[in-house]
């Protein structure tokens, strides 16, 4: 699924990498607030749903291959974040849905989990 | 399960035989006063699932209430007697300095499954059982060291200087790669992990083992920031078979081994947990993406992770 029809089924706003949105194809999704079961379970190319809004998050998507980050559950993303994605060209998207119901609408939307890669 | 235990212990002894009691026993052991009764040793053994019961007085060893000794007083109806009176007295002890082929000897002369270890004024101190001797033995194979004095040149000496895994001279100065981690600045933490990755792919290391080195140096990094209170290096060297990192600190230590290496557990503070770390994965995560690992630490020293990850055609190394 492309990421602008994602973005829209989340109703995020784009924080960063606006200019990824038309061409990014996402295939695989996973949620996690750890940092170390992102390290240890993340597939390169996935979009992470994620309730933290530091820049290791985004230190960790660059790490480990995430191609996109979608904070869920925060009201403000800091500025040092939106930073760290800019600089890492890592599409940022800050949705208002619960992490729950993110997952929810990106699994009915036939998006698949990390396994069986 | 019990030969098994036997036959390994055997064939190890004399490769050990510098282990002592003291190293080996388990401290901290369940004991029981000598007016307690048959019946409260026998509860407490069953709480506690142990199979022998130290009796201690005034922290003086005088006996030692069995499993044996509990089914003769329900057998005989003296369950309700004081415990002095029907405990074992002639005891096989253990002194903490005797060594592993003393011990061992101990054990195949008497057929005791376990001894207490006590000190020259009759003290007990701890107590042995061979499943301790098997873990102890285990412990010394383990590639993870926490230091203890005889260790202890390992970080101050010249070993600083060399590989923990191939023991060949390495010189930091003439690293690939350095970068100094800051440990105050704990939002920082992760930038000299992505940095390698972006250096790594530079020089044309292939992106999955970039992702591998990167992966397993943020961790080793964080570890820096959140438990070493202290200052740390990252440095990568690039050699033709494989890729090699050590991180450094100087700061506290690992203090306990087996918690540490377990996954799951983590000293760290809700702070950093609300940063999405100290999950306790760490150790795990750098083994399980680095080839092979060295990890060195004394308290009070220092921590070194010393890693390796092969290229792509040695991947199963050489």
């Amino acid at each position: 699924m492309k990421l602008v029809d994602i973005s829209k089924i989340l109703e995020a706003k784009v924080c960063s990498g606006e200019e990824k949105l038309n061409d990014l194809e996402i295939e695989r999704v996973g949620a996690a607030d750890m940092m170390s079961d992102v390290l240890a379970f993340a597939k390169p190319g996935m979009l992470l749903i994620t309730g933290l809004n530091t820049p290791q998050v985004v230190r960790t998507a660059s790490i480990v291959g995430i191609s996109t980050v979608v904070i869920v559950r925060k009201k403000q993303i800091p500025e040092e974040t939106i930073q760290a994605a800019k600089m890492f060209g890592i599409p940022l998207l800050h949705s208002p849905l619960p992490m729950y119901t993110a997952c929810g609408v990106l699994y009915t939307n036939n998006l698949k989990d990390i396994r069986s890669f | 399960m019990k030969p098994t235990v036997d036959k390994l212990i055997d064939q190890m002894q004399m490769l050990f035989k510098d282990l002592v009691a003291k190293d080996l026993m388990a401290p901290n052991v369940i004991s029981i006063s000598p007016d307690r009764t048959m019946e409260q040793a026998k509860e407490l053994m069953r709480l506690k699932k142990i199979s022998g019961l130290p009796v201690v007085e005034n922290d003086i060893l005088v006996g030692l209430v069995s499993i044996e000794d509990i089914i003769k007083a329900l057998e005989r109806h003296t369950i309700h007697d004081p415990i002095y009176k029907i405990m074992t007295k002639n005891l096989i002890v253990v002194s903490p300095d005797e060594n592993l082929p003393q011990i061992f000897d101990k054990f195949t002369r008497t057929g005791f499954g376990r001894f207490p270890v006590v000190d020259n004024q009759k003290r007990l101190v701890g107590i042995l059982t061979k499943e301790d001797i098997l873990r102890g033995i285990l412990e010394e194979f383990r590639l993870l060291y926490v230091r203890d004095k005889r260790r202890q040149d390992v970080i101050d000496g010249e070993a600083l200087n060399r590989s923990l895994i191939t023991g060949e001279e390495i010189n930091k100065l003439g690293a690939d790669f350095a970068f100094s981690i800051d440990y105050v600045e704990i939002s920082l933490s992760g930038i000299g992990a992505a940095r390698l990755k972006e250096f790594l792919k530079g020089r044309g290391i292939e992106e999955e083992i970039a992702r591998k080195v990167a992966i397993a140096t943020y961790e080793a990094e964080t570890n820096v920031v959140i438990h070493s209170g202290s200052s740390g290096n990252i440095y990568c060297f690039i050699y033709p078979e494989y890729v090699r990192v050590r991180v450094e600190d100087h700061g506290k230590g690992i203090e306990d081994l087996d918690k540490a290496m377990q996954e799951g557990y983590s000293t760290a503070t809700d702070q950093i947990r609300e940063m999405g770390f100290g999950a306790g994965m760490g150790i795990s995560n750098m083994h399980r993406y680095s080839d092979k690992m060295v990890i060195v630490s004394e308290i009070g020293k220092g921590v070194i992770v010393e890693m390796q990850f092969f290229l792509k055609d040695t991947a199963n190394g050489s």
